[in-house]
């Protein structure tokens, strides 16, 4: 009797190593475990043994039935393991084919640009404000130090607007924002303006007649021209690099007094002398200075009581200086195949 | 103004290298812009003698000069007709590098030795031309007589000439003396002023002078000078003008230049025979007054602008040119020297008026010191005694009604550190100002400790505390300023919500894989009727905008007639881009986010209202592994809406069909948020696309959306609801409806009969065809139902398919397909 049972075992085992797919195991278990398998059958020649027998028959068969079931487990694992392998060997693909890429899109250099100078300043307690380009001529000029007739209104060769007794022009930098602002507020004033500007001007590799500026003003009562130069030097080494140095020198501006050119050395020479920088080693970055007293006491506040400065930016010549743009033109002609290499993540 | 540097060193002595000249004057304020050198290619030419002229053997016009030039000594043939024994001259050796004197163009040529007519020659004596001095080839460029043989020309008159930028501000620094001081005042170095008459002795003849017109010239003198003769000035003061840049005339104009450029006062001198009556007026032009100027342009005059006449007619306009018919000639004998001060914003209009702009209007322009009239006045009788000691000087006036007198400007001491952040020590202070001849002081004015400064008349740029310390910070050098930041308290934080919006915008259009373009923001008129398929007139609507009843913002002086107004639709920029992106690219999909701009009124300023504008254009994703490429539709630019609009924060967004100019009449919509009209969007009527250049048969969808419109619905922020812990229930509805049914009155129905529990309804399919009876349609949709707080229940289920049954067939006339 145990023979029997000990060639069924011995004959289910070699059966089961012998099954080597899910098929194959799925007819040995119908085989030796299922309903009408051999061992299952075994239990019911159970009734025809003497009573004294039975139990320890029983026990066998299920010993049998557990062993063999053990084996079937590991058995299919092993089956599963192998099946599974095979697939993803036959699953293997190029993995250097091209991947299903979504679009992603490029911002506007200038915008770009905007976006990088105006978190740094917002870094530096300024808030980004914006203003008419359409805009009166009291705060494109008259406003800032640049009466009627003043020859330095020859500087800014500007847009007219049609009107009937009003002076309406296109801005041609965004100072009038300085005046704009300081009249809806009180100091403390931290302040930068980007926007578009506009002047009649020829069109050229360096000029165009419309351009964006970003203006910075900050009024208060310890301003000093210290803190402008220290603003200016942390913007600049924020763009154009850490090992960057600085230039302040004089210059003029009527809304500004004392005024400064702002200059840094220039990055493709160090400072050396090249075609960049014509030969100076310097770059001049943009035009700044303390606040006019005259200005203050056209919004109405205290110059002796308060202090301020003020700058102004050329936003192309910034991105045009950083990445080497050789023609202004290029920001406004929207040639996708120029403003799609802008497509850095933060720079 | 260009600055010759041995000029300068003859008024402040220094031994400084030009480029370190140029750049401590640009440090303090005056720009230099570039350094030239003449004489820089003069190698292998010096200065010689003529020792002796003989004549060529073989050539009646050439002549045979022995030229002694220290080491070098040797005979040379030359044509020119101007030589003579004893002329120092300059002579180049063979090897020299000179410019081709017979030649029209610019050419280098290194000179070789040669023979002429069979006598062998081993250098040349040069030309103006030949040495790059001008374009003078007639004869011998001849040296004064003091100029020292045998020395290289270069070291003798080669010369580096600075090119200043001098700002509005800066009019004393626009003249020799004036960047003299400057620059004596940088380096602590004494200015030797020129030599000038003592004018007070000679004899007055008042009474020929009238000034009619006092408001306009507020200073002028006049001096007779006789018996002076007329001839070319001597050659330092030729070389001298040559270098700043102007051209030698004669002896008496030279004079005037060459005072203009010292002192930078201009000046004018009249031959004294044509002036009717010797008489000078200085009154405003008579109405169709005219003159013909020295340019030979003949002029007419209108009141506002101011001349100088004699007795009968003007022969000068004022400040501006002289006329023709008095200037000095060969044989002037006897000058009427003229030196006054005029108005800087009337001779500023005059010669925009006259469109002529001259040395001298360019000066007068900035406001000129009156007292230097008087010097100047000086300084050019000086020099024509020095040229014509037999002449005679008489001063007929010197009608100064207002004497300008130097000003006082107090500037409190702690001006200084208030300002600039860093203070000098009183010594530093002291010692600059007075460097700039501000004769400073230290004392309480009024309690308060304070530097005191007289004003020279020729420093109108120092006017209040504020010029005082710039003065010393630029003299001490910008470079001293430390660099700190700004101390106290920061502005409360607003950040504008408007920019936000925008910035998003672009943020979201870019991740959707379009490009941003900024475009010019002027268009003509021609640009709005192309709006309109074949209009004659602007069409009704630009874009989104329905078109002003008031003119657009126009420009007074456009630049080009293709940019006179200020748009009123972000849409004409936007096709004609997409027309020149097509012509390289496939597929375009670019967006601007840019105002136009509304006019509000006459004499208003415009509403200028951020608008996007986006869309798309030929083939929609380029063809590749995954894809295959297919041309851009109305869903196309819906489906970027749909997406982004929500984002934004708008709710209750609505799209309905609508005609429009611009837009293809079956594939035009409006999109509402909250029933208000936010923006348009559809595909671009194709003739209207052709019109922009985009070719035909390129599908081009794009739309316009009024950020300001959309952000004056008030955009919500995130309203979370908690995600269910239960299985969300899908269910399919396949719903017939009419064909004329729009897709969101259906989802609307859904939706209703759905309630709160659906979280997301989408349309998966339309079928058409004979499973369903003609002129419908069925819209399959997969509704997702899920509530927070329970599984839902099969009860539930069909309770909520019951609900969107009834309310399909009362809203859409729908029915569900089996």
């Amino acid at each position: 009797m145990n023979d029997e049972l000990e060639q069924i075992r011995q004959r289910a085992e070699q059966d089961l190593t012998a099954a080597s797919d899910s098929q194959a195991l799925a007819a040995w278990y119908a085989q030796y475990l299922g309903r009408k398998g051999e061992v299952t059958s075994l239990t019911r020649r159970l009734g025809a043994l003497p009573p004294e027998e039975r139990p320890a028959f029983g026990q066998a068969v299920n010993a049998l039935k557990t062993a063999l079931q053990e084996s079937f487990d590991r058995r299919q694992e092993e089956v599963r393991r192998a099946e599974l392998t095979q697939r993803l060997e036959a699953e293997a693909v190029d993995v250097t084919l091209p991947g299903r890429a979504p679009d992603i899109g490029t911002l506007h250099p200038v915008t770009q640009m905007i976006r990088e100078v105006t978190d740094i300043f917002a870094h530096l307690g300024f808030q980004t404000v914006e203003g008419p380009e359409v805009e009166d001529a009291y705060y494109a000029f008259d406003a800032l130090n640049i009466p009627k007739e003043h020859p330095a209104r020859d500087v800014w060769d500007t847009i007219f607007i049609q009107s009937a007794s009003r002076e309406i022009v296109l801005r041609p930098h965004t100072s009038p924002m300085q005046i704009r602002t300081m009249e809806q507020s009180t100091p403390p004033v931290r302040v930068v303006v980007p926007g578009r500007c506009y002047r009649y001007e020829a069109l050229d590799a360096t000029h165009e007649w419309h351009f964006h500026q970003i203006e910075g003003l900050a009024v208060d009562e310890r301003i000093t021209m210290s803190d402008l130069k220290g603003v200016l030097a942390e913007f600049a080494r924020q763009i154009f690099g850490r090992e960057r140095k600085v230039r302040f020198r004089c210059d003029y501006f009527p809304f500004v007094e004392p005024g400064v050119d702002f200059a840094i050395d220039c990055m493709v020479c160090k400072g050396v002398g090249c075609r960049v920088c014509k030969g100076t080693g310097w770059i001049e970055i943009l035009g700044a200075g303390m606040v006019h007293p005259n200005l203050l006491i056209n919004v109405g506040y205290d110059p002796d009581r308060y202090t301020g400065f003020a700058f102004g930016m050329g936003v192309e010549r910034l991105v045009m200086l950083k990445y080497g743009v050789q023609d202004i033109r290029a920001f406004y002609q929207g040639d996708v195949r120029f403003l799609a290499q802008f497509n850095r993540a933060a720079a | 103004m260009k600055v010759p540097v041995r000029w300068l060193k003859e008024l402040v002595p220094n031994d400084l290298p030009p480029a370190e000249i140029a750049q401590r004057l640009t440090m303090a304020g005056l720009e230099a812009e570039g350094i030239s050198e003449i004489g820089a290619t003069w190698d292998r030419v010096y200065v010689g003698v003529v020792e002796r002229v003989e004549p060529h053997p073989n050539a009646d016009r050439l002549v045979l000069a022995t030229v002694n030039a220290g080491e070098h000594h040797l005979t040379v043939v030359t044509g020119a007709p101007n030589i003579r024994e004893g002329q120092k001259v300059p002579l180049a050796l063979t090897g020299a590098r000179l410019i081709d004197g017979y030649s029209d163009e610019f050419r280098m040529i290194t000179l070789k030795p040669s023979t002429i007519r069979g006598v062998r020659s081993e250098g040349m004596v040069c030309s103006e031309k030949e040495l790059g001095l001008s374009d003078e080839h007639e004869g011998i460029l001849v040296l004064d007589p003091d100029a020292p043989v045998g020395v290289p020309l270069r070291d003798y008159l080669g010369e580096s000439v600075i090119e200043f930028e001098i700002t509005p501000n800066l009019v004393h620094a626009f003249s020799m003396v004036g960047i003299a001081r400057e620059l004596g005042a940088l380096i602590d170095a004494p200015v030797l002023l020129p030599e000038l008459a003592d004018l007070e002795a000679v004899p007055r003849d008042p009474g020929l002078v009238t000034v009619e017109a006092p408001d306009l010239c507020p200073r002028y003198v006049g001096v007779v000078i006789e018996n002076v003769r007329v001839e070319p000035s001597p050659e330092w003061l030729q070389r001298r003008l040559a270098s700043a840049g102007v051209r030698p005339i004669s002896n008496i104009v030279d004079i005037t230049n060459y005072v203009m450029l010292e002192w930078g006062q201009p000046l004018h001198a009249f031959d004294r025979r044509f002036l009717h009556e010797g008489r000078i007026v200085v009154r405003r032009a008579r109405p169709g007054e005219r003159i013909e100027t020295l340019d030979h342009v003949d002029r007419e005059l209108t009141p506002d602008m101011l001349v100088i006449a004699d007795a009968d007619r003007a022969v000068a306009i004022a400040g501006v040119m002289g006329g023709l018919d008095s200037e000095i000639r060969d044989d002037t004998t006897t000058i009427l020297l003229e030196a006054a001060n005029f108005n800087m914003l009337n001779i500023r209009h005059t010669a925009r008026a006259q469109r002529l702009r001259t040395e001298a209007s360019s000066r007068f322009e900035r406001g000129l010191d009156p007292n230097l009239v008087w010097t100047a006045t000086q300084r050019a009788v000086a020099l024509i005694l020095q040229l014509n000691p037999e002449a005679r000087v008489t001063v007929l006036a010197d009608a100064y009604a207002e004497p300008r007198y130097p000003k006082t400007v107090v500037m409190p001491r702690a001006e200084i550190p208030r300002l600039l952040g860093i203070d000098y020590p009183d010594e530093v202070v002291l010692d600059v100002l007075s460097r700039l001849e501000l004769q400073p002081e230290i004392r309480d004015v009024d309690g308060v400790r304070s530097v005191v400064v007289q004003v020279p008349t020729y420093r109108s740029d120092i006017n209040i505390p504020a010029d005082v310390v710039e003065e010393v910070a630029r003299i001490v050098g910008y470079e001293s300023l430390p660099e700190t930041l700004p101390w106290g308290q920061t502005p409360h934080v607003t950040r504008d919500p408007m920019r936000r919006l925008i910035a998003d915008t672009q943020d979201l259009l870019v991740a959707a894989g379009m490009t941003e373009i900024i475009t010019y923001p002027m268009v003509s008129d021609d640009d709005l009727r192309a709006l309109a398929p074949g209009a004659e007139a602007a069409p009704d609507r630009y874009g989104f905008f329905a078109r002003p009843e008031l003119d657009l913002v126009t420009a007074r002086n456009p630049l080009r007639s293709e940019w006179t107004m200020m748009r009123p639709t972000l849409l004409p920029a936007w096709l004609k881009n997409v027309a020149e992106n097509l012509k390289h690219s496939p597929g375009v999909a670019v967006f601007e986010t840019g105002r136009v701009y509304l006019p509000r009124g006459v004499d208003e300023l415009p509403d200028e209202r951020p608008t996007l504008c986006l869309g798309f254009a030929g083939e929609r994703h380029a063809a590749d592994l995954y894809h295959r490429a297919r041309p851009v539709d109305y869903f196309d630019v819906k489906g970027v809406v749909d997406a982004l609009l929500p984002r934004l924060g708008a709710v209750d967004i609505v799209v309905r069909p609508i005609t429009h100019p611009s837009l293809h009449p079956g594939r035009a919509a409006e999109i509402t948020v909250k029933r208000q009209p936010v923006g348009i969007m559809g595909e671009v009527h194709p003739v209207v696309a052709e019109q922009f250049g985009i070719p035909a048969g390129q599908r081009v969808a794009v739309a316009e959306i009024d950020l300001k419109a959309l952000f004056n619905t008030g955009l919500s922020d995130v309203e979370l609801r908690p995600v269910s812990r239960y299985q969300p229930v899908e269910q399919d509805f396949a719903v017939v409806v009419d064909e004329a049914v729009p897709a969101d009155a259906v989802e609307a129905a859904l939706r209703a009969g759905a309630g709160p529990l659906a979280t997301s309804v989408r349309l998966f399919d339309i079928y058409r065809g004979p499973a369903i009876d003609a002129g419908k349609k069925s819209l399959a949709y997969r509704v997702t139902l899920s509530a927070p707080d329970r599984e839902l229940s099969e009860n539930e289920i069909q309770r909520i398919r019951g609900r969107i049954e009834r309310q399909l067939a009362r809203q859409v006339s729908g029915t569900l397909r089996g």
